[in-house]
C-alpha cells in the first residue's frame, strides 16, 4: 500500500475513532454491550445464593455427603436404603395421595420429598409407599450447562441483537451521520481518494465496534466463571478447552463487526433512513435457517453460527421450526466460514467504495 | 498541463431544478469574482470546481486535474465553503492539523502549517478554544485558514467576507491580493459588490444558473450596448462644455454636479466623446479629470441582472 494513503488511513483513524468511541448519541451501545456482562453478574449472586441455601442444608445434615453419595441414590431404593447411604433427610415434607383403583375406589398413597445436600449441589427425591420414584440431582456448578447457556446468550443476543445493532448504530453514522451533521465536506476538501477515506472510516468504527464488544466479551468470561471455585476455573479454562472458547467467542465477535460494519457502512451510504435496510437485514437474518443454501451464504449469522464453539443441544419435544432455528442444520468448516464473512464484508466494501465515489456535498436535500 | 480553470458546456441539475446550464468559462489567475443574486448558482460553479458536486452533463478541469480526483485536484486547491459546520469537540488548531494530516504529511510538518495558517487569518490567540465556541467571523476566518493551509495554487472561497468586522475585512482583502500577485487564481463569490469591484480582476456574472457576462469589467461593460456609457468631468466651466457637448450630437443626457465644477454625461458614442473634448481642451476649457462612472461591477451588474438583491 502506498506510504501516504496509509498515513491517510491513519489520520482517519485517529478522527473517527476518538469521535465515534465517545459519541453521546453511540451510549446505547455500551448499554448493549454490557447487558450480558449485567446478566451474569446477576446469575453469579444468584448461584452464590443457592449454594448459601444448601450449604446450610448440608450442615444440617446427619452425613457430611459427598457428590458420590448424592449419585449413588436410584429410582426403586426403599427409604432405608437412601437412610443408609445419606442418611435422615435434613428437609423433608409428607403429604398423602388419594390414587383411584379399579371399581372406582380409592387407596391412599403416603408420599415423602426428602432433600439432601453436599453443599453445592441439591437431591430432590420423591418418595411413594416407601419407595423412590423420583431422583433429581441439581448442581449449581454444572460447567458443561453453564456453558450452553453461555452459548446461548452469545448466539441469540450478543450476535443478533447487541454486536448487529451496535454496527448499525456505529457503521452507518459513519457518512450518514456526517451528512445529517453537515460536516462531510471536511473530509471531502482534503487531497485523500474517496476510497481511501472510506478504508479509514471501515477501519476506525471496526476498531471502535472491536473495543467495545471484545471487551465486553472478555467480561462475559469472567463473570461468567465468576461463581466458580479457583480449581473449577482452572480445569474449565486450561483442560476443558475453556479458554480457547473464549478466544473463537473473541475471534467471531471480531468477524461480526466485519461483516455487520460492511454491510451497515454500504446501507448508511445507499439509504437515508436506516430503519428500512435494518429491519430487512434484521429479518434475512433471522430467516436464515429456513432459507435454500445457496440463499443462506449471503448472510452472515450463517458463517458465525457455523463457527460458533458450543453447539446447542435442542431439548427433546422441541418444535421442528425452533429446532431448527437453535441449531445449525449444515454447518460448515471453520476456514470457509471465516472466508464466507470476508468475501461477504469485502463485497460489501466494494460497492461502499464505488458509492463513495459517486458521493456528492448537496445537504439541502438530505 | 493547463493553466486555465475550465468549464466546458457545463450543467448541473439536481432533480429537476437547475444548477448552472451551459457554463462555459476559462478562468485565469487572478482574482476572479462570481457575482450573481441567491440561487444564481454560484456556489453550484464553486462546488463543481471542487468536486463537491458532479456535472450533470459536460466537463470541468481545474489546471489540468479532473475534479474526481481529489488526492491531486485538493493539493493544488483549497475550498472555504459557506458550509457553517466543523467536526465536533475540535479546537481551531485542532481543526487545521487534522486536516492536513489528512494530506499524509508528518505530525511536525502538519503542525508547522496550522500554524502558519492560523498566523495569516490571526486567529493565534483563539487557536486553542473550541471551534464550537467561536463568533461567526472566527469560523469565517478558520474555514479560510483551512483553505490557505496547504498553501494552493487555487484559492476558492465562497462568500468568505460574510461575517468579518471591517479590519478583517481588509486584512482578507490584502490576503486574497497577495495570493493573487502570487499567480494564485482566487475565486471569490460575494454579494458585496463594491468590495468585489475594489479587489477582482475579472467578474463572472451569473442569472439563474446562467453565465451572463464574464471577462474584465471594463470589456463587460463596453459590450452592454443597450446602457450609455456615463463619464464624469471634472472641469472649471461645466456648463460651456456641455453645450459643445451637444452640439456634437453623441450625448443622451448631461447633469452639471452641485459644485458647478464637474458634470455627468450619459453617451452612445464614448469614442466620438472623447474625440470631441480634445477639440474642446484645445478652446480653453480646464478639464480636471475625466472617470468612467459606470464600469464597475455595480453597474454592470444592475444592467445585466437587475438591482433587487445587490448590496452596496
Amino acid at each position: 500500500m502506498n506510504r501516504i494513503w496509509w498515513a491517510q488511513i491513519k489520520a482517519v483513524i485517529r478522527l473517527e475513532f476518538r469521535k465515534t468511541l465517545f459519541a453521546r448519541r453511540g451510549l446505547w451501545i455500551y448499554v448493549l454491550a454490557i447487558l450480558p456482562v449485567l446478566l451474569y453478574i446477576a446469575f453469579a449472586f444468584a448461584v452464590a445464593n443457592r449454594q448459601h441455601h444448601s450449604e446450610g442444608i448440608a450442615r444440617r445434615g446427619e452425613k457430611t455427603l459427598t457428590y458420590q453419595d448424592l449419585t449413588a441414590v436410584r429410582s426403586g431404593m426403599t427409604k432405608d436404603q437412601v437412610i443408609a447411604i445419606l442418611g435422615k433427610a435434613p428437609v423433608a415434607s409428607h403429604w398423602t395421595e388419594d390414587r383411584p383403583v379399579e371399581n372406582g375406589q380409592k387407596v391412599k398413597i403416603a408420599h415423602e420429598d426428602l432433600q439432601y445436600s453436599d453443599g453445592r449441589s441439591d437431591l430432590y427425591l420423591g418418595v411413594a409407599d416407601g419407595k423412590v420414584d423420583y431422583v433429581a440431582l441439581n448442581s449449581s456448578n454444572d460447567l458443561g450447562q453453564d456453558a450452553t447457556m453461555f452459548a446461548g446468550v452469545f448466539q441469540f443476543f450478543f450476535l443478533r441483537l447487541a454486536i448487529f445493532f451496535g454496527c448499525l448504530g456505529i457503521f452507518m453514522n459513519l457518512f450518514r451521520g456526517e451528512i445529517l451533521d453537515r460536516s462531510l465536506h471536511f473530509y471531502f476538501l482534503a487531497p485523500v481518494r474517496r476510497d481511501v477515506l472510506m478504508t479509514g472510516k471501515f477501519l476506525a468504527g471496526l476498531l471502535a465496534t472491536c473495543t467495545i464488544f471484545v471487551t465486553s466479551e472478555i467480561l462475559q468470561t469472567g463473570t461468567f466463571l465468576w461463581h466458580f471455585t479457583a480449581a473449577e476455573q482452572n480445569i474449565y479454562l486450561y483442560h476443558n478447552h475453556g479458554l480457547e472458547h473464549a478466544a473463537i467467542y473473541a475471534g467471531v465477535t471480531v468477524l461480526a463487526c466485519v461483516g455487520y460494519g460492511a454491510f451497515f457502512l454500504v446501507a448508511g451510504m445507499v439509504f437515508r433512513n436506516p430503519i428500512a435496510p435494518a429491519a430487512a437485514a434484521l429479518i434475512w437474518e433471522g430467516i436464515n435457517p429456513f432459507l435454500p443454501n445457496i440463499l443462506k451464504q449471503f448472510s452472515i449469522i450463517y458463517y458465525l453460527k457455523s463457527l460458533c464453539p458450543v453447539e446447542i443441544p435442542v431439548a427433546p419435544g422441541t418444535s421442528p421450526f425452533f429446532a431448527l432455528l437453535v441449531s445449525n442444520a449444515e454447518p460448515i468448516s471453520a476456514p470457509l466460514a471465516i472466508l464466507g464473512v470476508l468475501v461477504v464484508a469485502c463485497i460489501a466494501l466494494y460497492i461502499s467504495a464505488v458509492q463513495v465515489r459517486r458521493m456528492e456535498v448537496n445537504y439541502t436535500t438530505e | 498541463m493547463s493553466d486555465r480553470i475550465i468549464f466546458e458546456d457545463v450543467s448541473k441539475f439536481y432533480g429537476e431544478i437547475l444548477g448552472v446550464n451551459r457554463v462555459n468559462l476559462s478562468v485565469p489567475p487572478g482574482i476572479t469574482a462570481l457575482v450573481g443574486p441567491n440561487g444564481s448558482g454560484k456556489t453550484t460553479l464553486m462546488n463543481l470546481m471542487t468536486g463537491l458536486v458532479r456535472p450533470s452533463r459536460g466537463r470541468v478541469q481545474v489546471l489540468g486535474y479532473r475534479t474526481d480526483d481529489p488526492e491531486n485536484l485538493f493539493k493544488i486547491v483549497g475550498y472555504s465553503t459557506q458550509f457553517d459546520s466543523f467536526p465536533k469537540g475540535l479546537t481551531g488548531f485542532e481543526f487545521l492539523y487534522s486536516f492536513l494530516r489528512l494530506t499524509g504529511e508528518d505530525s511536525a510538518i502538519c503542525q508547522q502549517m496550522a500554524w502558519r495558517a492560523i498566523e495569516r487569518v490571526n486567529m493565534g490567540e483563539a487557536a486553542s478554544r473550541k471551534v464550537a465556541g467561536y463568533s461567526k467571523g472566527m469560523r469565517q476566518r478558520i474555514r479560510l485558514a483551512q483553505a490557505l493551509a496547504h498553501d494552493p495554487k487555487v484559492l476558492v472561497l465562497d462568500e468568505p467576507l460574510n461575517g468579518l468586522d471591517p479590519l478583517a475585512r481588509a486584512e482578507m482583502i490584502a490576503l486574497f491580493r497577495s495570493a493573487a500577485a502570487q499567480g494564485c487564481y482566487v475565486i471569490i463569490s460575494s454579494h458585496i459588490l463594491h468590495e468585489v469591484d475594489v479587489i477582482s480582476d475579472q467578474v463572472i456574472l451569473l442569472s439563474n444558473g446562467y453565465v451572463v457576462a464574464e471577462g474584465q469589467i471594463q470589456s463587460v461593460r463596453s459590450e452592454i450596448q443597450e446602457h450609455p456609457t456615463e463619464i464624469m468631468i471634472r472641469c472649471n466651466r461645466p456648463r460651456e462644455l456641455a453645450a459643445k457637448m451637444f452640439e456634437a450630437e453623441h450625448a443622451i443626457e448631461i447633469s452639471i454636479h452641485k459644485d458647478e465644477h464637474g458634470l455627468l454625461l450619459k453617451t452612445r458614442d464614448s469614442d466620438r466623446f472623447y474625440l470631441a473634448l480634445n477639440d474642446l481642451a484645445r478652446n480653453g476649457i480646464e478639464i480636471e479629470s475625466i472617470a468612467p462612472a459606470d464600469d464597475d461591477v455595480l453597474s454592470v451588474y444592475e444592467y445585466l441582472i437587475g438591482n433587487d438583491e445587490v448590496v452596496r
